[in-house]
């Protein structure tokens, strides 16, 4: 059943060093939703929130590989749990690493081609049927969306056989239009096998008014297509 | 050898230790009445060094106009703080942090990222932007590939990891910064409706002296006296004084501070920057007419090895100094170990004026703090008046022949001096904070206040080509320059920060040009009413004799109604008309063309402060309109350049034909507009707004894909931006910004 944002309880995750979790906290409100902070040394009840947002940054530093040491916290046991009882889960650049890290996402996000951080605007296509999330923007924008990246770490990795696995299961949900990074397969965001567990590399939330450069992130965060 | 040339050898040898002078010694023996001791020596070297004590500059600064109805907090604190009205306040500064980036350039770059932050949270405003002033040698200068490349990766290590937007920056390249690069790092930071501004000033007799954040390591010890020295052969050999970054340190200690100051678990608080402990303690008990009782012993150390001298020195990272009240400390001390900080009570604020310094229950030293932070030695170097050279009385200032314009056009865009930087900021994330509405694409970047949704402008000053053709005009411009930027796109200037980047002041030539800078910005800075509320100076810029040009940057906030609709720095649309407002009087020079291709230098008139002013207000009010689509201000290389790049958006233009020396040479002050009204429209608009006091010239009107002007010029949109892209990759050629 088709839930309206209004209605929606979002837990956003912090870890010591995310950056962007006033960002996606404030976004969320901007477009309706109830935002909650989560703290990563808790557990949480997953069935109180109708989503979950682990957003981006530098959690613990990106020291030992990116996403690594906060795939270990404590809060990410509720999110295993939420992920098994299907709550809609977004990973944001960082996020989108600790999922991978966590295993609750496919393949892995290393360093980009020209081993430098990269900030700049892409261009997507939302792809692929399976994600939760972004199934607006399909319908919105055949044209494709222009949202920000930001990030050090954010060439997808997998096997080319894993990758056409993906492909013909429809986990690649995002995919950018000129590669920026030297993902596999121009891969900007992919989806678990049950659609519920999303990360992308792109920022939504810096992309929410046409004074930020783009208002096409709107059309990811609406989390409940 | 007798007892008395033993005695004189070994206090020399002293001396040079601890950089201090004998005359400077003789004004300590007074000061104390007695010889100093032990840990004394280390206390005098880092607070009477130029760096901490601007024992150079102090005379000079006195006079500088740092007050407006806005102005909340000038110099003296961490930074400055300016009032925004509607209960939003700003918090900003620059600093340099020249020596210990030409030495160790990564973490050079990161730690002055890192050390302005703490200037601005500890002030308990959250750091919304970080803007970048950077020189560099020539291209093909000794290590100056690797430099550049550790500067930027350091800069953009440490500001993208902490979640602060590097909103602008400016980067210049000359021979004179060879050897001795600049790297200057502005933050600015937000006090929301409500939030509380925190000083520095201790009070409390009984409250804990509380120590906060990263554990003390040997590193930076004697940073502020080496940055206080002249480079030689040897300075390789200072990579030790260098310290080293954590910013995800920083970021924990961003977030538990701000918490820590929003419960208001703090009476006083400082970071611990430049000669750490020392600089910290002195000055805050020093503020507050109150003593400190410090064990040393109790300082979180990561080297257990440290000796109390070092403990002083340390210039670790990411550290702070708090005065608590002690019923307070519990809540403090649960609340930082939550981000998973320490936080150590290390002494206790005493009624005397003393400073009582223990290790392991020992007395070190009991000295009046008011001693080392309030008597350093005033220095008041010798220097000249200013006077004008290469002064002509009729034109034209540039004498060039057989030239042709649009050949030069494409040299000047593919030279390291007027090429992309495209390099330098995709590396920085200019867009975390969500607020971001300009970036370091446009000439000045611009974040959106979230509570009044007004903009809140940013942009950097100081062309060091214009200071070395004449330092009294190149101060002026390191103010006028950035107000113009800022009022060509609806931002009025507020206040300004400035950063002081000088050769040896021992020097005559050296303090004259500063002397004659400072005077000139001064001047601007209170005609523009743009109060310099905060900043820094860097002097002893020299390496083996060379001193850098004369490099006063400036920062500047300005504030606009919203961040719709912000004019753009190119051509965005075809059918605009296309105009050069200027000021109605002149100084015009060959710039940086007659520079470059070594042409004899000429100049003729002066910046003049009235008609500076009235061009601000005048660009003001018509943007106010919302009649002006796209602006930029005709800079370094003159109006051809300046079209050049507008048309690097992908629209061209089609303007009237210009000579050589027009389009070459530069006038300052001079600003380019593209506009949806009709011709005649907007000359009406501009002469209401401003009085017949700022003339206009029609340029011509966008469109197509060609930058067409008069006859002689027909380059197609394409090429320029392939020629600028390309001209940084020739001139770094391992500095590539493909994948």
């Amino acid at each position: 059943m088709a839930k309206s944002i209004g209605k929606s309880v979002v837990g956003v995750i912090r870890f010591p060093g995310t950056n962007c979790d006033r960002d996606v906290f404030e976004a969320v409100s901007k477009l309706g939703g109830e935002p909650r902070w989560l703290w990563h040394g808790d557990l949480f009840d997953h069935k109180e929130y109708s989503a979950l947002i682990l957003p981006g940054g530098f959690s613990y530093g990106d020291y030992l590989r990116s996403g690594a040491l906060a795939a270990r916290a404590t809060a990410m046991k509720s999110v295993r749990e939420a992920a098994v009882y299907g709550t809609p889960i977004l990973g944001i650049c960082n996020g989108f690493q600790i999922l991978c890290e966590a295993r609750l996402l496919p393949g892995a996000l290393s360093r980009n081609q020209g081993l430098r951080f990269i900030d700049e605007w892409v261009e997507l296509k939302v792809v692929g049927g399976l994600s939760r999330f972004g199934q607006n923007a399909k319908v919105q924008t055949a044209s494709g969306l222009r949202i920000p990246i930001a990030h050090a770490d954010g060439r997808y990795t997998v096997s080319v056989d894993e990758a056409n696995r993906l492909e013909d299961r429809g986990q690649v949900w995002l995919r950018y239009k000129v590669n920026p990074n030297g993902s596999v397969a121009d891969i900007a965001g992919v989806t678990n096998e049950a659609g519920n567990v999303s990360g992308l590399m792109p920022h939504p939330e810096r992309a929410l008014e046409t004074w930020m450069g783009s208002s096409d992130g709107r059309a990811l965060l609406d989390l409940w297509s | 050898m007798g007892q008395d040339t033993r005695d004189n050898a070994e206090l020399d040898r002293k001396l040079r230790h601890y950089r201090l002078s004998r005359d400077e010694h003789r004004r300590i023996v007074g000061l104390i009445g007695r010889e100093p001791q032990g840990v004394e020596w280390a206390l005098f070297s880092a607070l009477w060094s130029e760096h901490c004590s601007y024992k150079s500059s102090r005379v000079h600064l006195k006079g500088l106009f740092n007050q407006s109805p806005r102005v909340l907090q000038s110099f003296g604190e961490n930074a400055g703080v300016v009032d925004l009205g509607e209960g939003e306040r700003v918090a900003f500064k620059m600093e340099s942090h020249n020596h210990p980036s030409f030495i160790e350039p990564y973490q050079g770059a990161a730690t002055g990222v890192g050390g302005i932050l703490r200037d601005i949270f500890t002030m308990g405003a959250r750091p919304i932007a970080l803007a970048d002033y950077l020189c560099f040698g020539r291209p093909e200068a000794k290590r100056m590939e690797k430099l550049v490349d550790g500067v930027v990766r350091g800069i953009g290590g440490y500001g993208n990891c902490v979640g602060v937007p590097t909103i602008t920056g400016q980067t210049e390249f000359d021979e004179s910064y060879d050897k001795n690069i600049l790297v200057n790092a502005m933050a600015v930071g937000l006090f929301r409706p409500g939030e509380k501004v925190f000083l520095s000033k201790a009070s409390g007799v009984g409250n804990l002296v509380v120590y906060a954040g990263a554990k003390t390591g040997r590193d930076g010890v004697h940073g502020a006296s080496m940055a206080s020295e002249s480079f030689d052969k040897e300075s390789e050999k200072k990579r030790p004084t260098v310290q080293i970054g954590d910013p995800f340190f920083e970021k924990l200690l961003i977030e538990s501070s701000l918490e820590v100051m929003e419960q208001d678990l703090v009476v006083a608080i400082q970071d611990m920057g430049a000669a750490g402990l020392t600089s910290s303690s002195f000055e805050m008990a020093a503020k507050g007419g109150v003593g400190f009782t410090l064990h040393l012993d109790r300082v979180p150390l990561r080297d257990a090895t440290l000796e109390p001298e070092d403990i002083l020195l340390s210039e670790s990272q990411e550290r702070m100094l708090m005065v608590v009240e002690p019923s307070k400390l519990e809540r403090l001390q649960a609340l930082y170990h939550r981000w998973g900080l320490d936080a150590v009570a290390i002494g206790e604020v005493t009624k005397d004026r003393v400073m009582r310094l223990y290790w392991k229950g020992d007395l070190l030293t009991s000295i009046d703090p008011d001693l080392l932070v309030e008597h350093p030695p005033r220095y008041e170097r010798a220097y000249e008046s200013w006077k004008p050279k290469h002064r002509i009385t009729d034109g034209p200032v540039l004498m060039a022949s057989g030239l042709k314009v649009g050949e030069e056009l494409l040299k000047l865009l593919g030279s390291a001096e007027g090429a992309s930087r495209e390099f330098i900021y995709r590396q920085y994330d200019g867009h975390v904070g969500a607020s971001t509405a300009a970036d370091c694409r446009e000439s000045v970047g611009v974040v959106r206040l979230k509570d009044s949704g007004r903009g809140l402008g940013v942009v950097l000053g100081c062309r060091p080509y214009l200071m070395r053709f004449d330092a009294l005009e190149g101060g002026r411009d390191t103010v006028a320059y950035p107000s113009l930027e800022l009022a060509a796109k609806g931002f009025e200037p507020l206040a300004m920060t400035d950063c002081l980047n000088f050769g040896n002041p021992e020097r005559l030539e050296v303090m004259t040009s500063f002397v004659a800078a400072l005077g000139g910005m001064n001047e601007l800075a209170r005609e523009l009413v743009a109060p310099i509320i905060s900043g820094n100076v860097s002097f002893y810029n020299e390496t083996e004799g060379r001193n850098i040009t004369p490099t006063p940057s400036t920062g500047l906030v300005g504030l606009r109604r919203s961040v719709e609709e912000l004019p753009t720095s190119n051509f965005t649309q075809a059918g605009h008309e296309v105009f050069v407002v200027s000021t109605s009087k002149i100084f015009e020079f060959g710039g940086a063309f007659a520079e470059k291709t070594k042409l004899e230098p000429r100049a003729m008139g002066a910046i003049d402060r009235d008609s500076v002013k009235s061009l601000v207000t005048s660009l003001l009010a018509v943007e106010a309109g919302g009649f002006i689509q796209a602006s930029r201000v005709v800079g370094k290389f003159g109006l051809g350049y300046a079209l050049s790049r507008m048309a690097l958006g992908g629209v061209g233009a089609e303007v009237n034909g210009h000579s050589f020396a027009e389009l070459f040479s530069e006038r300052l002050y001079e600003v380019v507009i593209a506009t949806s009204l009709s011709r005649e429209d907007f000359e009406k608009q501009w002469a209401t707004a401003s009085g017949g006091s700022a003339p206009i010239r029609y340029l011509g009107r966008t469109g197509g894909s060609i930058l067409k002007i008069g006859s002689d010029v027909e380059l197609t949109v394409q090429e320029l931006t392939t020629v600028y892209h390309r001209g940084w990759v020739q001139s770094f050629p391992n500095l590539a910004v493909n994948v």
